[in-house]
């Protein structure tokens, strides 16, 4: 049983379909790449997926467990329990330090424990940076502290939305790097972007256009090593 | 950590870390909890304030004899029943018919001490005679008799036939005193001549009598009322009389004052309301991305509206006691300017005015933060 299964999706606003029979399966552990030019459904497709859209028809597994129909409220549960997200623009609460924006994760979703909170940073090399403020950090650094804020949880898909879209070569390359750790952890990475290069370094790559899944290619070189190089 | 520390971390994190947006906020909520304390203050004092004013409109409570005179033993037994915090003057008053170069005159014997303060209206040209050997002459009399302060004028009296024989030349008693000062009310008082009650005893070889007794009591019509009642009730040679042309006058002016203060502070309170709701509104909106993403990595509605509240009341419990502060600096700058008087402070305001700051915050709060709960994180966190 594959971890998320799309079948049969459609986003339907009026007489657009955002989304037109999309079908779609990712496995536990996979690591896929979502591409496509903007207008093309990728963001509607990451809300789907990220729990905080529903599809209007279509059915959207889950762990098996179709969530398409759940209501509102069932939907931010589950988004606090399986998915953790990563945005092109960080959102990070400015006025918490990066150890308190992680542990924000965590108060939302069980219960804050700073030693663990600080070995997410650490995983990510930013323990020295904990006592931070948002705006005292790089844009590479808050990054990380996104992916801290993300993998914290320990959520069954890592989903991220144009993860390097606003950093300079550098720090893609450390987040490429970290998503190739996470990976190599047993972590399922769902990472839409506009990137070929970030693209390719996954294990498989869905290209959408006009709404429907156009093409899709296989990293046949692919061995879960760090071969990300800009 | 607990879940409850994470909480009181975030919120005063938020309240600290955003110090300049925080501080606009602050400063709306304890400038409504001045002008409210302040006013609520003001509004229980009015009465105080108003009473120390209106007794300068003389005694409005006045003992009479219930059969023929009293004696000052009288009025110590009826002052005995009010209390003492209360009382602002009381002045024993003996009138006898005296003459003044052959002419007569009324005189009344009285404490021109008191008199000051049960009479605080009479305007005196020169001194209030401070001890004996001198008189307060009404204008009248002064003119009338070209008599002004410093000239020594001699006051006779006749006294009674007291049985001794038709033969008997019976002389008068003279008592020769000082014009302290000339007495001007514009009233009826201007027609006597006031002196101290133990010179007008020495001058008419009789003491111990007293024909009036007029009080100054700082209390409301009530309690005036409840005092008069007791008095005459108690104290058999009395009749405790309510001077009722002050005592309606105060009532009614008290009433008309304190109505308007209420109808003020009402309207200072929803006018207040509007202004924090308007200012948290402009708050949570700048906060929409926040919301937007904590509703993202999880948190339910629940959660967003306890925060934003946990916040908003911190912010309304810090105004309250800043309000509380300011508020009495104000009403005391109010109450020094306009009553000429420093204000009674009253602890239960201090409570009151956190709890009602609180309450407002809360309810202006609520709006904004329930429409915040209905911001789609996906919409905010694309930007749009």
């Amino acid at each position: 049983m594959s971890l998320l299964e799309l079948k049969n999706i459609y986003k339907i606003y009026g007489d657009l379909h955002a989304l037109d029979d999309v079908n779609l399966k990712v496995e536990k552990g996979e690591w896929l790449s979502i591409m496509g030019p903007s207008g093309s459904g990728k963001s509607t497709m990451m809300n789907i997926i990220g729990c905080m859209d529903k599809p209007s028809k279509g059915e959207v597994l889950l762990d098996g467990v179709d969530i398409s129909k759940e209501s509102s409220k069932n939907l931010t549960t589950i988004r606090r329990d399986k998915i953790g997200l990563i945005f092109q623009q960080f959102h990070l609460v400015g006025y918490l330090t990066a150890i308190e924006n992680v542990m924000l994760a965590q108060y939302y979703h069980s219960v804050p424990d700073e030693k663990e909170a600080l070995e997410a940073l650490d995983r990510v090399g930013l323990a020295d940076r904990a006592k931070h403020l948002p705006s005292q950090l790089s844009g590479g650094e808050q990054q990380r502290v996104c992916v801290a804020r993300a993998l914290i949880n320990y959520p069954e898909i890592i989903l991220a939305d144009e993860p390097t879209g606003n950093l300079d070569d550098a720090n893609e390359k450390i987040v490429v790097d970290l998503f190739h750790k996470l990976h190599n952890e047993g972590t399922t990475l769902i990472v839409v972007t506009h990137d070929p290069e970030v693209a390719e370094v996954a294990q498989r790559t869905v290209f959408l256009r006009n709404g429907k899944l156009h093409k899709e290619t296989i990293n046949e070189n692919f061995t879960g090593e760090i071969k990300f190089d800009k | 950590m607990k879940k409850r520390q994470m909480y009181f971390r975030m919120i005063t994190a938020s309240l600290i870390r955003r110090r300049s947006r925080m501080l606009v906020a602050l400063l709306s909520i304890a400038i409504g909890a001045t002008i409210l304390s302040g006013l609520v203050t003001i509004y229980y004092d009015v009465p105080r304030q108003m009473g120390a004013q209106f007794r300068n409109y003389g005694a409005n409570m006045i003992f009479t004899p219930s059969d023929g005179s009293f004696t000052q033993a009288d009025i110590e037994d009826g002052r005995s029943y009010i209390e003492s915090a209360d009382i602002v003057g009381v002045t024993p008053y003996r009138y006898e018919s005296v003459r003044i170069h052959e002419l007569p005159v009324m005189a009344a014997g009285t404490d021109l001490t008191q008199a000051k303060l049960t009479s605080p209206y009479w305007s005196v040209e020169g001194e209030y005679p401070s001890g004996t050997g001198s008189l307060l002459l009404g204008a009248s009399l002064s003119e009338q008799f070209r008599l002004f302060v410093g000239d020594t004028v001699t006051v006779s009296y006749t006294p009674e036939f007291d049985g001794r024989s038709e033969d008997e030349t019976i002389l008068d008693n003279t008592i020769d005193l000082t014009v302290a000062g000339v007495l001007e009310t514009g009233g009826p008082e201007e027609d006597y001549v006031y002196l101290q009650l133990s010179d007008l005893e020495q001058l008419t070889g009789k003491s111990g009598e007293i024909d009036l007794a007029e009080l100054s009591i700082s209390a409301n019509s009530d309690k005036l009322r409840s005092y008069a009642e007791k008095i005459s009730s108690s104290v058999q040679a009395l009749d405790a009389r309510l001077v009722k042309r002050v005592t309606e006058s105060e009532t009614t002016v008290l009433t008309k004052l304190q109505a308007l203060v209420l109808l003020v502070t009402v309207v200072v309170l929803a006018l207040t309301m509007i202004c924090v709701a308007t200012t948290m509104t402009a708050v949570v909106t700048e906060r929409r991305r926040e919301i937007g993403l904590r509703k993202a990595i999880g948190a339910s509605n629940g959660g967003i509206i306890k925060e934003f509240m946990g916040e908003g009341m911190l912010l309304g419990g810090l105004g309250g006691i800043i309000g509380s502060v300011l508020g009495f600096i104000f009403a005391q700058q109010v109450s020094v300017h306009v009553f000429s008087s420093s204000i009674t402070f009253m602890p239960l305001i201090v409570p009151v005015t956190i709890l009602v700051s609180v309450a407002v915050t809360g309810v202006s709060c609520l709006l904004p933060i329930r429409s915040a709960t209905q911001i789609d994180p996906a919409l905010v966190l694309k930007g749009e």
